[in-house]
């Protein structure tokens, strides 16, 4: 049992401190037995507060810290870091959380809020009493690093990789590297070709001896964990034959960056399939980059009126995807502009609901508004018609910009503006059980603290998988993953938590239920003393804790998670 | 006549660090009110819940326990599933004998976003025990 | 003549703390790399750690910073300079840059100073609060806020009296009128320029009163009154002191305009205004706010969903530009603009008025390469060499742009683009 505790209750900035009243929580839980020290603070995470805990430790002589903040998503680890630096072990730190579930959840009901996180302190003051002093397990990580599709964020994570001095192993289902860009022609900003920048990128990755670029090859099945994971890959189109061949690797961390899709409209969407002058922006931006001549002709007819309808599948009020795709305001634009370049006799009439050319893309409107394109914005709810009067395709649309008057166009060519889906194929995603946000796009952890980690330890985000991005915005991020990947097992050394299962010797029977429950293997059949008993394997162990339910003589307990430390957090919490 | 106020009931959740308690988060972060006499407890993964926890919470007076489950987002497998289940079974079990309704035991899946069904389910749950406990007087 | 130089020697230079320098900082720290930050403000932490809330959750600013910003001035392979500016950098070759920096004193010996705030309540002089935006006034002798990093005082010298009231208060006797300037030359093998952004001066707009009319304040000033470490304790409007209830913002302040010659979108200000919407919706709930725009630039993660929210909650959303605003004699406002969804023109009354003002670059850079010169583009932001296929590069081989340097945009966005620079720089220090 511990003797001295150190409680900090955080004011948050108000965040906390606005619902929920922290003196009347201190006053609350200073003299339960163990605490010596009780405060209040407004920012428990600034510098100056973690200076002040190092020197409360030292001054009361803290064998134990709890601090009653937010979440630990958060400052879990800062936390864990300062009683590290003022000599205790890291593991005997407990967290409240009693912002995110004490003052925001109930915002409305300051008084409940309060008693709440009263009870959470308690509760968390009860478990440190049971905290005990563990060591982190190390073991050597495998000094390579796997990277999952090879777009323009795979292949850039990659080369970043191999720039660092360390193997890497790119692997692409398909059978050519480039993703979409590898497909697009003039790209925003620059005027660049997507298949040159493509093209030069595989020239950078080429020069590379450490970078093993495998294609038509999908990764099966994934083993391990961080430091060690053992990855099937078989390759995508196998000769009639009952051996698929198949090939392992072994790798510290992962780079997820397996791109996106197309939004594909539904059949009768904007009349899409039921007219042939009706395209999605993709399949626009593949005409114009490959059409030669002077004149656009599209099925044999000349195309000189092409209408853009904006948002088609994105931001949308019924549907799944509520989300705005980000890069398609700019790309429609530039295509536009390139296609007025290129051909003659082209009249750009963009249907949208608000440009979306952020930061310096917005020089592209201002290039379209001088070349003479019209803007027409529509109201989210009355999206514009489309219907075909035997020669041309006409839209019917309500004005915003001229007071809803009703116009009609009459046009060769209507170009459905697209945007990006997560991918269809989410074999990657459950294999390695990424959770996904409200978008359906793989979650980062946290948007700014930790951007491209995932709550998977060694797996990473790249690019567009992650959410919509253009070009540059999936380079950076595809930088930043390949860094962590890289950060995370380049010392060859990898520290996990040591939070594993523990068998009481005396209490087994050897019924062999754990073993059969264990997905890892990590229980074995030992004689110990002439008894046979099951006995836990530390370094395979993942800290589940499948195993205590189906134990029936209640011998095992997850450390950190063992009977009496969740009996006493439940009766603080009730009493 | 005095008003009666219904007290709401007090509800133990268990949820899961990484899938379920993010979702509880949010649900905070978005300000989705539910009663303030919910707590939770985190723990890795809910198949690693032993029933006696959740007996020893019922016997020292909360009114109802939610396993805020992983389902099929579990880092740990597939077979997490099937594992919490297999606990719920055991605990609806031991609550029979014990003459506890074991309606007052709830699990569901919440993946890392679910905080609307987090908020729904609570609230189903404690209209229910407020509605048993004083129809049972 | 050139004062005696010390010489130091460093792996990295990163030039900025703000988030993206602080970013890039910590990832070229912790991959083994002796780094120095250069920063000319006082504290580490640039704009962000002065900030309320940050869009789209809604997280405390100062939540995410201070431990940033903590852990950086903890690490053991970073050293920051504050006060301090490079004045100079030449590259002599692929693995080597001179530069000359300059620390200016701080009066302070700021390993001794206990931030015990003794020196600034017996400081006479008061001066504009340039931390708070002007809202509050600071005395000569001040710490520049409660979370800053280093915690310590500065003497003003240009506003101080020299009348040494700070230093027969202070207790631990840090206070020193005769620190000099410091100059040192270094040598590092690769730069980061993580310099940030200016802020639009509404000034230019004469137009929309602000200078003028008491009541027409920044975003920067309303983040401030917002602020959990804010200088009232609710929010105030500056001529008397009411709390508002019909605030207005006016978007593109000083972007999308060719008239003040910014024609481009500074990206953020769209978010952060509906997020101090919210924000007032919360802290004054009987009020009316209305954001007057020309485009909702909502396109992020999150983005879209919280501006559904902020319509949700009832913040009015009306599509117009303001062409003028002018004052009552009570001191509010009347704004004229055209509703184009009504195609007219109309005039609405408001006690408070909120400019979103945009983002600029920040000319820090601009004159300190010699031999071979740093390049800008039309906007004199930091030009991007290759834009899509590496954008932390610059032009110069081993100096890399982290960050708004490079153009506007958002914290996770600066986060990233830090991640990028400093994969880049430790490629760089790897390669050579």
């Amino acid at each position: 049992m511990k003797k001295n505790l150190g409680v900090y209750i955080c004011h948050c900035g108000g965040n906390i401190s606005d619902y929920v009243d922290v003196e009347k929580v201190r006053q609350a839980i200073e003299h339960e037995e163990g605490v010596v020290l009780a405060k209040t603070t407004m920012f428990a995470c600034s510098d100056s507060n973690q200076k002040e805990m190092v020197e409360d430790i030292h001054q009361y002589q803290l064998d134990g810290v709890i601090v009653a903040s937010c979440s630990p998503k958060l400052h879990l680890v800062t936390f864990r870091n300062v009683t590290e630096t003022a000599g205790l072990n890291k593991y005997t730190y407990v967290h409240a959380n009693i912002r995110e579930q004490a003052s925001w959840a109930h915002s409305d009901d300051k008084e409940g809020a309060t008693e709440k996180a009263i009870r959470l302190v308690r509760a968390a003051i009860s478990k440190s009493r049971y905290a005990e002093a563990l060591y982190p397990n190390k073991f050597e990580a495998e000094k390579a690093i796997a990277v999952i599709g090879a777009g323009m964020a795979g292949m850039k994570a990659a080369l970043s990789i191999a720039e660092k001095n360390m193997s890497v192993v790119l692997i692409e289902k398909e059978n050519t590297v480039g993703g979409h860009v590898a497909e697009w022609g003039s790209l925003f900003m620059t005027n660049e070709k997507g298949s040159e920048l493509v093209q030069r990128i595989h020239n950078d990755l080429l020069k590379h001896e450490n970078i093993s670029i495998l294609t038509g090859t999908e990764v099966v099945s994934s083993k391990g964990s961080i430091g060690n994971f053992t990855l099937t890959l078989q390759k995508k189109h196998q000769p009639v034959d009952n051996l698929r061949e198949t090939m392992e690797i072994n790798v510290g961390s992962v780079v997820v960056a397996t791109g996106f899709d197309h939004y594909i409209p539904q059949r009768g969407e904007f009349s899409y399939l039921n007219n042939e002058n009706v395209i999605s922006l993709p399949d626009f931006k593949k005409l114009t980059d490959q059409s030669s001549g002077k004149t656009l002709l599209y099925n044999g007819k000349e195309i000189h009126d092409i209408a853009y309808i904006y948002c088609v599948g994105s931001r949308q009020s019924e549907g799944e995807n509520k989300y705005c795709s980000r890069f398609c305001c700019t790309s429609t634009i530039h295509t536009a502009i390139e296609t007025k370049k290129k051909f003659k006799g082209i009249r750009n009439f963009h249907l949208h609901r608000g440009i979306r050319t952020y930061g310096k893309q917005e020089l592209l409107y201002d290039e379209a508004l001088q070349n003479g394109d019209i803007f027409i914005q529509f109201h989210d709810d009355f999206p514009p018609e489309v219907s075909f009067n035997g020669k041309k395709t006409s839209l019917k649309v309500k004005d915003l910009l001229s007071s809803d008057k009703e116009l009609v166009l009459d046009t060769d060519l209507v170009v459905l503006v697209t945007g990006m889906l997560p991918r269809m194929d989410q074999s990657i995603g459950q294999l390695f059980k990424l959770p996904k946000g409200r978008d359906k796009f793989y979650n980062e952890i946290h948007m700014k603290l930790r951007p491209v980690e995932t709550v998977i330890d060694g797996i990473t985000l790249a690019g567009t998988c992650q959410g919509p991005k253009n070009i540059s915005e999936s380079v950076n991020s595809a930088l930043s993953a390949a860094t962590k990947a890289f950060s995370s097992i380049s010392k060859g050394l990898v520290e996990t938590e040591p939070i594993v299962a523990e068998i009481n010797g005396n209490s087994c029977v050897w019924c062999g239920e754990c073993l059969k429950a264990c997905p890892f293997e990590a229980i074995e059949q030992k004689e110990i003393d002439g008894k046979i008993i099951a006995v836990i394997n530390k370094s395979v162990c993942k800290g589940c804790g499948m195993c205590a339910p189906v134990c029936v003589p209640n011998a095992i307990d997850l450390i950190g998670y063992s009977d009496k430390e969740i009996f006493s957090m439940i009766d603080a919490l009730v009493q | 006549m005095t008003s009666f106020v219904k007290k709401n009931a007090k509800i133990l959740v268990f949820s899961t660090e990484k899938i379920s308690d993010p979702a509880i988060d949010m649900a905070g972060l978005l300000k989705l009110h539910y009663p303030p006499t919910v707590y939770t407890i985190t723990v890795p993964c809910s198949s690693g819940i032993k029933p006696n926890w959740i007996l020893h919470a019922f016997e020292k007076g909360f009114d109802g326990v939610f396993i805020a489950a992983d389902g099929t987002d579990c880092v740990f497998g597939e077979s997490c599933t099937e594992k919490t289940g297999k606990v719920v079974e055991m605990t609806h079990e031991k609550m029979k004998q014990n003459n506890l309704d074991p309606a007052r035991l709830r699990m569901a899946a919440l993946c890392s976003v679910c905080s609307d069904a987090f908020v729904r389910q609570v609230r189903s749950l404690n209209e229910y025990l407020i509605k048993t406990r004083y129809s049972e007087k | 003549m050139e004062e005696r130089r010390k010489k130091i020697e460093f792996d990295a230079l990163v030039i900025g703390a703000g988030i993206a320098g602080g970013e890039t900082a910590l990832n070229i720290a912790n991959n083994g790399y002796k780094v120095l930050l250069v920063e000319k403000d006082h504290s580490i932490g640039g704009k962000m750690i002065l900030l309320s809330k940050v869009f789209p959750t809604l997280d405390c600013a100062a939540c995410i910073t201070t431990p940033k910003v903590s852990e950086i001035a903890r690490h053991p392979n970073i050293t920051v300079f504050t006060e301090s500016e490079v004045t100079s950098i030449v590259k002599k070759t692929e693995s080597l840059f001179i530069a000359k920096i300059t620390k200016n004193p701080r009066y302070v010996h700021v390993e001794d100073c206990t931030a015990c705030q003794l020196c600034e309540k017996a400081c006479p002089v008061s001066v504009r609060d340039e931390y708070q935006f002007g809202l509050v006034g600071r005395k000569a002798a001040y710490i520049p806020f409660s979370i800053a990093n280093p915690k310590a005082a500065v003497i003003d010298l240009e506003q101080c009296t020299l009348c040494g009231a700070c230093e027969r208060v202070c207790p631990t006797h840090c206070i020193d009128f005769t620190m000099e300037t410091e100059y040192f030359e270094l040598q590092v093998k690769t730069v980061v320029l993580a310099t940030g952004f200016q802020l639009f001066d509404p000034l230019k707009i004469p137009r929309f009163g602000y200078g003028k009319y008491k009541n027409v304040v920044t975003s920067m000033q309303m983040e401030r009154e917002i602020a959990p470490t804010r200088p009232y304790h609710t929010i105030l409007r500056p001529s008397d002191g009411k709390i508002p209830d019909q605030i207005a913002y006016v978007l593109c302040t000083g972007s999308r305009d060719d008239s003040v010659g910014n024609p481009v979108c500074s990206q953020v200000c769209c978010m952060y205004s509906m997020k101090q919407a919210q924000l007032l919706m919360g802290a004054l709930p009987m009020a009316d706010i209305t954001i007057y725009y020309i485009d909702i630039r909502s396109f992020g993660k999150g983005f879209e969903e919280f501006y559904q929210q902020a319509k949700d909650m009832g913040v009015n959303f009306v599509k117009g530009k303001i062409g003028k605003i002018s004052e009552k004699e009570n001191g509010n406002l009347i704004l004229r603009y055209e509703d184009i969804q009504e195609g007219i023109l109309k005039e609405a009354e408001h006690d408070m008025v909120v400019l979103s003002v945009g983002m600029l670059s920040n000319q820090s850079v601009h004159q300190i390469f010699d031999g071979e010169m740093l390049q800008f583009d039309s906007l004199n932001f930091i030009w991007q060499s290759d834009l899509l296929g590496s954008p932390a590069k610059t032009n110069i081989d081993g100096v890399f742009v982290a960050g708004t340097a490079s153009g506007p945009m958002d914290i996770p966005d600066s986060i990233l683009s830090a991640g990028s620079a400093s994969s880049e720089a430790i490629s760089y220090l790897i390669q050579h």
